[in-house]
């Protein structure tokens, strides 16, 4: 056999992008992950440097409720996230939710009085609006900023053309105590939400769903050579995603005891940042409930500090702003790849 | 071989249904209700028109590329809130100012997007919420009225010129402006093949990066010089003011035949667009439908719009 | 014996253009065999048909005897046949197990929840096969790429468990990637694993071919020219079947062929590119043709992408006409005068929904501009003039791009350069999906441009078009250049001389 003339290198790798991992590469990602963590450790002892009061467990469980409906919002983004889409009609479908649950329990301007049940209803319909975010999205093949952005203004819309515009006065006690009765120091909510976050990393860890998501955020089209049903996962991850959202709407007209369209306004915003932030990648694969919990609790640490601290209020979304251009630009590399 | 008719009759199609479904629907809500034919009427209307006009336009540029600008609401309430904080200090200055104040924001969201490499929707969503915030700050939430030392200013915008108001002449030179930028400048010709095929582009030695860029500071620039119009309109700015007209601009691009995926539309097709959706929103209100309606109506037939004017081919996976 | 698997005249075609001409093989059990031929070849094409990625436009192919049609890659699996590719078929951001039993997580599902101890178990189990010792739970991107190639063997191999009969297993160029010791390990792995599946083992490195085969396919211009024991075989004789005759000297118009200037315009020294190609050395001179020869993984594609500012370069320099130069982005090089007639033409070469007009003027676009503004009369002018010269057929200067044929595609793209007047052009793969008579063109232009004193380098498809061309060929391997070849008129190098440095 004829030896071949090359020299005795060995052959450069070719570059596809991934590298060629390291132990080094292992620290940065595990570093990276944990970066969120830290983040919110850093915050807390900052701002409980400034302000001590931080540390005060009234404030603290100020904290916890602050963040118990963004949490529950956060699950539904996630998931859409997640699979490398985008759900932009979070603010729409609370209002939504929050819409049904007050017309629903017994209030000043309708008869009913379903108690609890209303609850299920809101969540019902929140899932049937997801179900039409993902049909449209998965059937037009419309990208889902686009449908989602639709969807948001279209079921705000609703939401106001059923209200007229005003506002509903929830009279049951029991949906009420939803909000204001404590268990163990912390409001209901509160414990609801953390069930909540449990039973989302439950479905993202422990069921077919969730590892679906993973795949198909990961390579689309490996997944779909593998035999994985694509179209159906993202319809029913919208779909799961409106049914968080109108929860999160329900609880938010229970903790207000009222019903109202702009109840959702102004929530669009923080939940991005949070599942941003919390470390999940706009791109997809990259991230999980557990983060983005953090990256939850992170804002409303940081807008509980800069309240504390004596920042308008209004500073919060301008911060907010910046740190989602911050997680963002730090995250992923995309060295050549289009970005629209 | 190529089919030809295929992407050529889709275009042609594209063209002209938004026109002509202009005109049908004029004539069918002047049918209905007489008092919308009145040239006062279609005054209103078009002076309407030419704030969502601008405020698309800007948005068109952006479109062309393929991206989108989702804070262009939130330049346009802070340049009012400029405004309305200094015209009575600085005159015709202030009016400069604001409109500066869009260019630089726009420079900020081009910067975000082109440079950090972030979605354009999340780097505008995100910058968006920057302005926001510094609207709010500056105005601590409240509308701030313009006084009386500042309303001499403001004829500038809300005066007449020849029985018609400024505002329409104001829309009628941007879109010539535009139409012109875009046929015959480099400007143009590079954002059109930026946005029907980035990779030629780019291996043609189009400075894609600089680019774009130029199209967030476009779009930023005439989002002020919006809300600088809305300001002297309302006598008064504040930190929400355009708010609700985001979802209306970018629905008169879409509507107006320019495609999401970039690089099919322009500057003409936007103004169609913007008629038309200014002409339901009024006519909407002639006919007596409910104004919440709208709002589902104007979500529906954005979805729809960006369905029938999408290109497929060039997004194989659509997420 | 019956073959595990055999193909009677298998044939593809795309668009009409064959890729695949009445392909006969068969695959024994317990053996490996050995899948040889140049780029473009036909070797990937029917490993594409066997797997179930694509389907033959005629033929049949039968497993144990019985005919399949095989419409997904999934069906493929279900009849036991199993590609192993370059890490396509894993998801990096998974774990080892889940990529291992991606769409059947099903057998591990206990009340609608996944039992991850069951399927790490599992997991483990089909890693020993391979003998890869990890935990299952890792995520696959941590991996090396010769462990990840491990696992798409483990992958491959874990069909056994649901199919009865012999496995068939595809291994594509699975060498590329690997360290030598790697892959000793994957030899050794193989002839472990023939006891329980068959392979067919494509690859350019012949050495290893002829290592790992029992019989060997050489394949040629989409047909099996040779089918032969690998003891029969030998380098020398795998050269010249795969090259086959040499074409007739003037479809490339030899006889125009001039000698070039002296004058150096573009030079390059130990140019290297970390992880793709190193330490290159090449002088480009005023009218000539350079030739750049190598496979897949070479590095010569990433090479010519550095030319032209796709990819910058990590050590050594690059000159255009003596001034040192480092190209960023490939506005760069078009400042330099350098042009890029792409291979994917229809993505990197035009904008296909804009007219030949504006897409003649986009690299240079002042030539038809007057105080800022575009003059469309002009633009119209120049576009028409290159109509003509180039004799480009197309229903008018407004004709959008993507109604033209390949041809005058490819006549438009190189209008474009012209107008930038670019001295120096870099052609990749230029007569790709093209006819014998728009080749033919290529070619005549070809000649002219040089003549004129453009000078040109050229990636072609073939090494026939490669010598054919060009007045020096470079023949690159494994990111190194390891030969240079004189090839002026009527004194051309053979194929088999360049084959011997490529594979």
């Amino acid at each position: 056999m004829a030896s071949s003339s090359s020299a005795a290198v060995a052959a450069p790798r070719p570059a596809s992008g991934r590298g060629v991992p390291s132990g080094n590469a292992r620290l940065r990602r595990r570093l990276r992950s944990a970066a969120p963590l830290l983040v919110l450790i850093g915050l807390c002892l900052l701002i409980g440097l400034a302000n001590p009061y931080f540390f005060h467990v009234s404030n603290l469980v100020r904290i916890a409720n602050s963040s118990a409906i963004p949490a529950v919002l956060m699950c539904g983004e996630t998931f859409v996230i997640l699979l490398g889409s985008i759900d932009l009609s979070i603010e729409g479908v609370v209002a939504v939710g929050a819409t049904v649950v007050s017309l629903l329990v017994r209030n000043d301007v309708t008869s009913l009085d379903l108690g609890l049940w209303a609850l299920l209803l809101a969540v019902f319909a929140g899932l049937a609006i997801g179900a039409l975010s993902g049909v449209l999205h998965v059937g037009l093949r419309i990208p889902s900023f686009m449908v989602t952005l639709g969807i948001w203004f279209a079921s705000a819309g609703l939401a106001n053309f059923v209200l007229g515009g005003g506002t509903v006065r929830i009279l049951d006690p029991s949906v009420r105590l939803l909000a204001l009765a404590r268990l163990g120091g912390l409001p209901l909510m509160v414990w609801i939400a953390l069930a909540v976050v449990a039973v989302a990393w439950v479905i993202q860890h422990y069921t077919r769903l969730g590892r679906y998501v993973y795949a198909i955020g990961g390579g689309e089209d490996v997944a779909a050579l593998s035999g994985i049903p694509i179209r159906r996962v993202k319809v029913i991850i919208f779909a799961l995603g409106g049914a968080f959202y109108a929860l999160g709407g329900a609880l938010a007209a229970s903790q207000l005891g009222q019903g109202n369209a702009v109840m959702g306004i102004g929530r669009l915003f923080p939940t991005i940042t949070a599942v941003v932030v919390g470390g999940t990648s706009l791109v997809g694969g990259e991230g999980s409930v557990p983060q983005s919990l953090i990256g939850v609790v992170i804002v409303a640490v940081l807008n509980n500090g800069m309240v504390l601290l004596g920042f308008s209020p209004y500073v919060q979304q301008a911060v907010q702003g910046l740190l989602i251009i911050a997680a963002v630009a730090i995250s992923v590399d995309r060295s050549r790849m289009i970005v629209r | 071989m190529m089919n030809l008719s295929d992407p050529v009759a889709r275009a042609r199609l594209r063209t002209a249904a938004p026109s002509l479904l202009l005109v049908a629907l004029v004539i069918l809500i002047a049918a209905v209700t007489p008092g919308f034919g009145t040239p006062q009427t279609l005054l209103e209307v078009l002076a309407d028109t030419a704030t969502l006009y601008l405020l698309a336009a800007g948005q068109t540029f952006v479109t062309l590329i393929g991206g989108v600008d989702l804070s262009l609401q939130a330049v346009a309430s802070l340049s009012s809130v400029v405004l309305a904080m200094l015209v009575a200090r600085f005159g015709y200055g202030a009016f400069v100012a604001a409109v500066l104040v869009g260019t630089v924001f726009g420079l900020c969201s081009g910067f975000v997007h082109v440079r950090l490499r972030v979605p354009s929707f999340v780097a505008t969503l995100a910058t968006g919420g920057v302005m926001s915030g510094t609207a709010l700050l500056l105005s601590d939430a409240h509308s701030i009225p313009i006084g009386e030392n500042g309303r001499e200013y403001l004829t500038v915008v809300t005066g007449n010129l020849l029985g018609v108001p400024h505002v329409i002449w104001l829309g009628a030179v941007v879109l010539l402006v535009g139409m012109v930028v875009q046929r015959y400048s480099a400007f143009g010709r590079y954002s059109m093949a930026i946005g029907a095929g980035e990779p030629a582009a780019w291996a043609s030695g189009v400075r894609v990066e600089r680019q774009k860029i130029i199209c967030f500071v476009l779009a930023g620039t005439l989002a002020g010089l919006a809300g600088v119009v809305l300001a002297a309109r309302m006598a008064s700015g504040s930190p929400m003011l355009a708010n609700e007209l985001l979802l209306p601009s970018i629905a008169a691009v879409v509507v107006g035949g320019t495609a999401v995926t970039g690089g099919v539309g322009g500057i003409g097709r936007t103004m169609i667009g913007a008629l038309i959706i200014s002409v339901v929103r009024i006519g909407m209100i002639f006919v007596g439908v409910n104004i919440f309606a709208q709002q589902i109506l104007f979500g529906t037939v954005l979805i729809f719009a960006v369905g029938i004017t999408i290109d497929r081919s060039k997004i194989l996976i659509v997420k | 014996m019956t073959a595990v698997l055999q193909g009677i005249q298998l044939s593809k075609s795309f668009v009409g253009i064959p890729a695949l001409k009445a392909v006969d093989f068969e695959l024994h059990p317990h053996e490996v065999v050995g899948l040889v031929g140049e780029n473009g070849a036909g070797k990937s094409t029917l490993m594409r048909l066997v797997a179930g990625v694509q389907l033959p436009s005629s033929g049949t192919l039968l497993r144990d005897g019985v005919p399949l049609v095989l419409r997904s890659p999934r069906e493929a699996a279900d009849h036991g046949i199993a590609m192993v590719f370059q890490e396509q078929s894993l998801l990096l951001n998974l774990s080892v197990a889940e990529n291992l039993f991606l769409g059947r997580e099903q057998e591990f599902m206990r009340a609608g929840l996944i039992n991850w101890r069951r399927l790490h178990e599992a997991a483990r189990r089909q890693l020993a096969k391979v003998e890869l010792d990890i935990d299952p739970a890792t995520r696959t991107a941590e991996l090396s790429f010769a462990a990840r190639q491990m696992l798409e063997l483990a992958k491959a191999l874990s069909l056994e468990d649901r199919v009865a009969g012999e496995l068939v297993i595809l291994l594509d160029e699975p060498t590329s990637v690997l360290e030598r010791h790697e892959v000793a390990l994957l030899f050794a792995r193989v002839r472990a694993l023939k006891q329980r599946a068959s392979f067919i083992f494509v690859s350019h490195r012949l050495d290893e071919v002829l290592a790992l085969s029992d019989r060997i396919y050489v394949m040629k211009d989409g047909a099996v020219v040779a089918e032969m024991p690998t003891a029969e075989a030998s380098l020398p004789k795998l050269h010249r079947l795969m090259v086959g005759r040499e074409q007739h000297t003037e479809f490339y118009r030899e006889s125009d062929q001039e000698a070039h200037g002296d004058a150096v315009v573009l030079q390059a020294r130990g140019l290297t590119a970390e992880g793709h190609y190193r330490d290159v050395d090449f002088d480009l001179r005023r009218g000539e043709v350079l030739g750049i020869a190598g496979v897949i993984g070479s590095g010569r594609e990433e090479l010519v992408r550095t030319l032209f500012g796709f990819l910058a370069h990590t050590a050594g320099t690059l000159k255009v006409d003596g001034a040192e130069v480092r190209f960023a982005i490939p506005a760069d090089a078009v400042a330099h005068g350098i042009g890029y007639i792409p291979r994917e033409r229809r993505v990197e070469g035009l904008v296909l929904l804009l007219s030949l007009a504006s897409n003649m003027t986009l690299a240079n676009l002042g030539v038809v501009m007057r105080h800022g503004w575009i003059r469309r009369a002009r633009e119209r002018l120049l576009a028409a003039d290159w109509m003509r010269k180039l004799s480009i057929r197309a229903s008018g200067i407004d004709a959008l791009c993507v109604s033209l044929s390949g041809g005058n595609q490819q006549k438009v793209v190189l209008a474009k350069w012209l107008t930038a007047g670019s001295r120096i052009l870099i052609l990749d793969h230029p007569t790709r999906g093209l006819d014998v008579g728009a080749k033919e063109e290529v070619y005549r232009l070809v000649r002219d441009l040089c003549r004129q004193g453009t000078s040109v380098v050229l990636t072609a498809d073939s090494l026939e078009e490669t010598i054919g061309l060009s007045h020096t060929v470079l023949v690159m391997r494994d990111g190194r250049v390891t030969a240079r070849f004189e090839a002026g008129r009527g004194a051309k190098p053979a194929q088999v001389d360049l084959i011997e440095h490529m594979v």
